[in-house]
């Protein structure tokens, strides 16, 4: 069987909605991290699929633009959960209720 | 289209002279920070109010030889739309400057990193409404995230400010995962990044694909988080409350505005999918947009909580200018006259993003006057009682502001909301425009609340008062300005509607 771009997009979609179900379902703010950057993997897996079915480079660099501003937003992230667990001792989503009524 | 080869280096260079002279600006300051060790506090926020000025005479006489110039292969595009809105974000940036400089002075701590922050969100606006590509419109649109993520977050030692940074931040990265995806896949229907490719296709498409019409529902989205539409509004509540109040000011409106300005953008861009497919659910969302924003806000007792569902509401009357937009689009009567209902709408979007910057900003100036520091926020609504004996300035602000924000003549507010709801009835969905009249009757209550108890309750001994000249000196300016535009919205709705013509049709 050859493999096109049918099964890339439809593995881009499980992942994404792996991702989606992550963040949505899961506590720990780590965890849904992770469920994040799975979503934008995926995306990265459309787009370089496209890209190479249609022979047009722009996919490619999207892919490389994505992956500078994923490790950004992680670095960001994660340097306003190290704050929080200072603050708090969790990184628990529960345990953020400062801000509830 | 033209390439980079096509036009010479000078003249890109100087019709992108804002965007440098703002990019290199907020590296200035973050270096003069690191260097200049003999700094005193005030210096970094002159610093960056002389470089936002330089950005507006930058673009000011830019437009000068302004004809619609495609940049940079095709990335940006410089015409009357991104100056219009290039002109908006840098008078919101030299606002929140202004408001901040006070907060800072009287703040035991000193953060120099506010102020390239507030620059490199500034850009991020700017070139998220110029952008032509969605390469540079997503660049654009994580520029301003980013910075604005750590703007929220920038209280630190304080778990409510952190804890509002992190909610926006993972809400934020959630979002930009659906509009990727959805460009992702616009990309791989329409086989390439740039509008004018993407346009074509469109234009040349008999129907839409099923992967074409998802590819727009979930940039839909995308620009949904940005703009707080519900029931994409989660994160509005508490990231408004526990960020510090200066820079709530500035993402209700300059990250607002921005966001507008590029869902417009795109809604021009792929008018016959939107039309078509997303018309229908838009309506219902708008609708419940404003309702629920008007009816939860109801019930708060904090201002910046308040203020945040007002800000939901106020996306609702905003979607409303995009939906009859969007109607010109439809295969029905409206198409007739497709150009003078979506100038007409359009332009009111415009108008109205200008007139609620300026009450909205105006409001959070006077909030971040009267709020001691930065652990001590004038955030419960009975802390203003009496305060149009203690200051009766800052407490008349503030009622213009509120007026405004609930659509009393004569203010923008209500010249604002009029402009939104007559396009809306010109493209014939009037029942959708006799909602939004009953939602504004609906949020009168709400603001009045405030401004009774600034002016009918005595002051207690916890009641907030005074803070810096030119805070109250801004909000000032801007109280009159909103009454001005009130009693004389000719020229800028003039303004607005041209900016729109020119860019859609």
């Amino acid at each position: 069987m050859e493999v096109g771009l049918t099964h890339y997009l439809i593995l881009a979609g499980a992942l994404f909605l792996t991702g989606t179900a992550g963040v949505l379902t899961r506590r720990n703010s780590l965890i849904m991290f992770m469920s994040v950057e799975i979503m934008l993997s995926s995306v990265n897996i459309v787009f370089a699929a496209y890209s190479r079915a249609s022979g047009d480079l722009s996919g490619h660099v999207f892919v490389l633009m994505n992956f500078a501003v994923a490790a950004a937003e992680a670095a960001i992230g994660l340097a306003i959960l190290v704050e929080i667990f200072r603050l708090r001792r969790s990184v628990n989503v529960d345990d953020l209720n400062s801000l509830m009524e | 289209m033209t390439n980079v080869a096509g036009m010479d280096l000078a003249t890109q260079l100087s019709a992108l002279l804002p965007y440098l002279v703002l990019a290199a600006g907020g590296l200035l300051v973050m270096l003069v920070d690191a260097f200049v060790k003999s700094l005193r506090k005030e210096h970094l926020s002159m610093l960056s109010l002389l470089v936002l000025l330089g950005v507006a005479v930058a673009n000011f006489t830019g437009s000068m030889s302004l004809s619609d110039r495609t940049l940079l292969g095709g990335m940006v595009v410089n015409d009357q739309y991104s100056w219009f809105f290039n002109m908006l974000f840098v008078a919101v940036a030299l606002l929140t400057v202004t408001f901040a400089s006070g907060l800072y002075d009287r703040d035991g701590h000193y953060r120099a990193e506010f102020y390239p922050l507030v620059l490199f969100a500034t850009l991020g606006m700017m070139l998220l409404v110029a952008a032509t590509d969605l390469m540079t419109l997503f660049l654009a649109l994580e520029t301003m995230s980013l910075s604005v993520y750590v703007l929220v977050a920038g209280n630190r030692g304080s778990l409510r400010s952190s804890e509002a940074g992190f909610k926006y931040l993972i809400m934020g990265a959630f979002a930009s995962a659906f509009l990727l995806m959805g460009m992702a896949l616009l990309y791989g229907e329409t086989g390439g990044t740039s509008y004018a490719m993407i346009g074509d296709t469109i234009a040349g498409m008999n129907s839409a694909s099923l992967l074409l019409k998802l590819a727009t529902g979930l940039i839909l989205i995308g620009f949904g988080f940005k703009i707080a539409m519900v029931p994409f509004h989660m994160w509005t509540p508490d990231v408004y409350e526990g960020a510090p109040c200066y820079v709530t000011g500035f993402m209700a409106t300059g990250v607002k505005a921005a966001a507008v300005a590029a869902l417009l953008r795109f809604a021009w861009l792929t008018l016959p999918v939107l039309a078509d497919v997303w018309f229908p659910v838009l309506m219902v969302l708008a609708v419940v947009t404003m309702t629920y924003g008007n009816l939860v806000a109801l019930s708060q007792n904090s201002i910046k909580r308040m203020l945040a569902y007002s800000s939901i509401a106020h996306a609702g009357y905003l979607l409303m200018g995009v939906l009859a937009y969007l109607q010109t689009g439809r295969d029905i009567g409206v198409a007739t006259r497709a150009e003078e209902v979506g100038v007409a709408a359009g332009g009111a979007v415009l108008f109205y993003l200008v007139g609620y910057a300026l009450m909205n900003l105006g409001a959070f100036g006077i909030v971040t006057y009267l709020s001691k520091d930065r652990k001590h926020e004038a955030d419960t609504i009975d802390g203003y009682a009496g305060l149009a004996q203690k200051r009766p300035v800052a407490a008349a602000s503030l009622a213009v502001f509120l007026f405004s924000l609930a659509g009393i003549p004569p203010t923008v507010g209500f010249v604002g909301k009029f402009y939104i709801f007559d396009a809306v009835v010109k493209a014939d969905l009037l029942p959708l425009a006799i909602w939004g009249v009953v939602n504004s009757l609906l949020s009168v209550y709400y603001y009045l609340r405030v401004i009774m108890t600034m002016y009918m309750k005595p002051a207690e001994d916890d009641s907030y008062s005074g803070g810096s000249w030119e805070t109250v000196f801004a909000a000032g300016v801007l109280a009159l300005m909103v009454l001005m535009l009130g009693v004389m919205p000719g020229t800028l709705s003039q303004l607005a509607r041209n900016t729109f013509k020119f860019m859609a049709y």
